[in-house]
């Protein structure tokens, strides 16, 4: 079995590595997908919105090919301007700039660059590592599921997205995915076809349309925000020698392996992006350090943890994506919005349904960071260039785009009408603390909460009892219930009174 | 996003907001059929099309409330009462005409004209070029009273368009001049550019800028829209007079010779 799936992951590589049109492909929007997230303003996940809509008309396997490499490059492509101009080039990259940046202050940035190519390529590897791993042993688990455990799982896919991602008040976060189900709302309701809040528009009996929602909610307040508010843009430290140094990749590879890990863990929670497991690999390398004082300062370590994560984070993603259907980041959602366009469900069913995807996905995932790596190291003076673009030339051109992205999907003039709206709304919560990530997690798994939750009852016969009866189920609702009360202060007075009682009784 | 104090005030109006948004959600919910039969079904209230609604709307007040709670206890009544006064007093009225508020205007109105009036009613090809090259000349030129003089000849421009499609004089004028409204947006992309080219006075960064904006905002809309009519075989939204030009080339009997 495993000899027979190692053949079959080979075979795929293989098909990939002879087909030049696939190899082309893949490299051109690895290459974009660099130039994507290294333009400030620009991330992955409009890169992969974006791509959406001019891979609709391709096979899906070509169009995987397009859409993973364009998010491996732009989570990677993100580190140029950290390191270079000290303004992340996508959220992704922010912990990168804390010591990315003084690195190239010192004439370092070359070599920055070069390590940080290699850990991302390190990083994206391990994480395929993982999908490949453990997606069977998940999507095993996941066919015992029945509709309470799917409901749960969507419930708590929203809450910790909205815990996690919130800038602000939790709260803020949990009420964004709110509005993303209510969203998932509209339309006929997928067992007895009522329509719900159609207000009479024969457009809106469908549903919402998740592309161009998503489209709008990451496209149109990156555009507004970065016109409104222009950033005055530092001029990029020169680079010098890229080809990073053996003997400090291999020093360095247990924190290389521990940040992808970390990477891999976050990045298969529900609806955390990148950001935050560079953030989390970031703080975890300076708290293991034994020179913590040197965080900031210009660490190698630094750059390295966080580009390692966020990238590892890709993999991450993939996992609950393919196995249970609920995308674990931002371009995770965007990349689900457009598997379904193709006509792949992921989900438990997917090994039955697609029993080489998984595979093809982790196929992808290698030859990218592989090309994502040739592409640094050869194009990284070049791309640097395009940090010299001014923002107010190309994010008009980006809002042209996402226009006729969105259009072009389904050719409805209507997802205009929707998207813009939508991309409006977005930009004031994004400005009042409210994250987009939850809201767009809720649009996506809105029909999956709402199809479980009254399948579930119907075979219960409206008795929520099962909850408290199914293992999965009962941990998950613990786990939910946990996440709630853990943000409130009596929660958290009476976890320190019983700690000072254990503390007490111990002495 | 704004600062601690500010998004505290801000809360109890977003807050309030949410808390209305739950409850009409949940009344729309309450409206949907609970008991009763649809489409021949008789239902039971665990399989009605209200529940999730419900749930949500629910929810959504809920935590709409709570939300307007933690604004209350940190800003006090005096916070909101001040916010109040600031939203009706002079203070607002200066925000609200500050040089960054207007750049979010102008961008905020061309992005509505150009997805609710021209995509819909205009070639593709004019109306993007129309849309690129008002805001690279309002943006790129870094220049805030260039800037509010395109904004005002766009706003002018816009009632134009506007007057004439209310009142379908557009389809009078068809007869007599075919694709009157593409005509009439490419009479104003000349304007734009005869007046931002008299605007630069011998400024050669300027004039540096207005060749950069011309290039691109003519060039791009003909890659993207080659690239997504002939090339991935989408239909524009609204195909005038720059398509069927395009088409007659792209078809032509020349090429199949």
């Amino acid at each position: 079995m495993l000899l027979e799936r190692l053949g079959v992951f080979f075979d795929i590589i293989g098909k990939m590595i002879f087909d030049p049109v696939s190899l082309a492909i893949l490299f051109g929007s690895v290459v974009l997908g660099i130039l994507f997230g290294a333009m400030p303003g620009l991330t992955s996940t409009l890169g992969v919105a974006l791509l959406t809509a001019l891979t609709y008309s391709m096979d899906t396997a070509t169009a995987m090919i397009c859409l993973l490499a364009i998010y491996v490059g732009g989570t990677y492509g993100g580190s140029y301007a950290s390191i270079l101009i000290n303004i992340p080039g996508t959220a992704a990259a922010a912990a990168t700039a804390m010591d990315g940046y003084p690195l190239a202050c010192k004439g370092e940035g070359g070599r920055a660059i070069g390590l940080t190519t290699t850990s991302s390529a390190i990083g994206t590897i391990i994480s395929m590592l993982f999908v490949v791993s453990i997606s069977p042993i998940i999507s095993k688990f996941a066919l015992e599921f029945t509709s309470f455990e799917f409901f749960l799982l969507a419930f708590f896919g929203i809450l910790i997205s909205g815990t996690l991602t919130s800038p602000d008040l939790v709260i803020k976060g949990w009420i964004s995915g709110f509005l993303g189900l209510f969203l998932a709302c509209v339309g006929r309701d997928q067992l007895q076809f009522y329509p719900r809040f159609t207000f009479g528009i024969p457009e809106l009996d469908s549903g919402i349309e998740v592309v161009p929602v998503l489209i709008g909610a990451f496209g149109i307040p990156q555009i507004i925000g970065v016109l409104t508010n222009p950033t005055e843009m530092a001029k990029a430290q020169k680079l010098q020698r890229i080809l990073p140094e053996i003997g400090t990749v291999v020093r360095n590879f247990p924190a290389i392996v521990r940040s992808a890990l970390i990477g891999v863990g976050i990045g298969s929670v529900p609806g955390i992006g990148e950001d935050i497991a560079g953030w989390v690999s970031y703080g975890t390398a300076k708290n293991t350090s034994k020179h913590p004082e040197t965080f900031g300062k210009g660490e190698l370590q630094g750059v390295l943890a966080s580009e390692t994560a966020n990238n590892a984070c890709v993999g991450g993603a993939m996992i609950p994506l393919l196995n249970l259907g609920i995308p674990g980041s931002p371009p995770a959602a965007m990349l689900l919005g457009a598997l379904m366009l193709h006509g792949v469900n992921p989900g438990p069913m997917i090994t039955f349904e697609h029993p080489f995807f998984i595979l093809e996905v982790a196929a992808i995932l290698l030859l990218a960071s592989i090309a994502m790596w040739i592409a640094g190291m050869i194009l990284a003076k070049q791309v640097v260039k395009v940090l010299n673009i001014p923002t107010e030339l190309f994010m008009p051109i980006i809002g042209v785009l996402c226009i006729i992205g969105s259009y072009s999907l389904g050719l409805n003039i209507f997802n205009l009408y929707l998207m813009l709206p939508v991309g409006i709304i977005c930009l004031f919560l994004t400005n009042m603390g409210y994250p987009i990530a939850p809201l767009v997690i809720g649009v996506i798994l809105g029909p999956m909460a709402d199809e479980s939750l009254r399948r579930a009852l119907m075979v219960s016969q409206g008795s929520f009892m099962p909850v408290f009866h199914r293992p999965v189920s009962l941990i998950l609702f613990i786990i939910i219930v946990w996440t709630i009360c853990s943000q409130f202060a009596w929660y958290k007075n009476i976890v320190a009174s019983l700690k000072q009682r254990i503390l007490l009784l111990l002495k | 996003m704004m600062k601690t104090e500010d998004l505290r005030k801000a809360d109890f109006f977003s807050g309030s907001a949410i808390t209305l948004l739950g409850l009409l959600i949940s009344g729309g919910a309450l409206q949907m059929p609970m008991k009763d039969s649809w489409g021949g079904v008789q239902n039971v209230w665990y399989v009605s099309p209200a529940i999730f609604p419900l749930f949500v709307g629910t929810i959504l007040t809920l935590l709409g409330l709570f939300l307007v709670r933690i604004s209350i206890k940190n800003v006090g009544k005096e916070g909101i009462k001040s916010t109040l006064e600031y939203l009706f007093g002079k203070s607002f009225i200066l925000y609200a005409f500050s040089e960054t508020t207007i750049r979010f205007y102008a961008i905020l109105f061309n992005l509505l004209l150009f997805v609710f009036v021209m995509v819909p009613r205009i070639d593709f090809f004019p109306a993007s070029i129309m849309f690129l090259l008002v805001l690279f000349l309002m943006f790129y030129y870094s220049d805030h009273s260039h800037l509010i003089s395109i904004f005002k000849k766009l706003a002018w421009f816009s009632l134009l368009l506007f007057i004439v499609i209310v009142n379908r004089w557009d389809s009078f004028l068809e007869p007599i001049i075919p694709y009157a409204k593409d005509w009439m947006v490419i009479g104003f992309i000349l304007f734009l550019i005869f007046h931002s080219a008299k605007s630069i006075n011998n400024d050669t960064d300027k004039k540096r800028r207005f060749r950069i904006c011309l290039i691109i905002g003519i060039t791009a809309p003909f890659v993207i829209g080659i690239i997504f009519k002939y090339f991935l075989l989408v239909p524009m939204p609204f195909e005038g007079l720059v398509v069927s030009l395009l088409d007659s080339i792209w078809y032509a009997e020349i090429w199949s010779s």
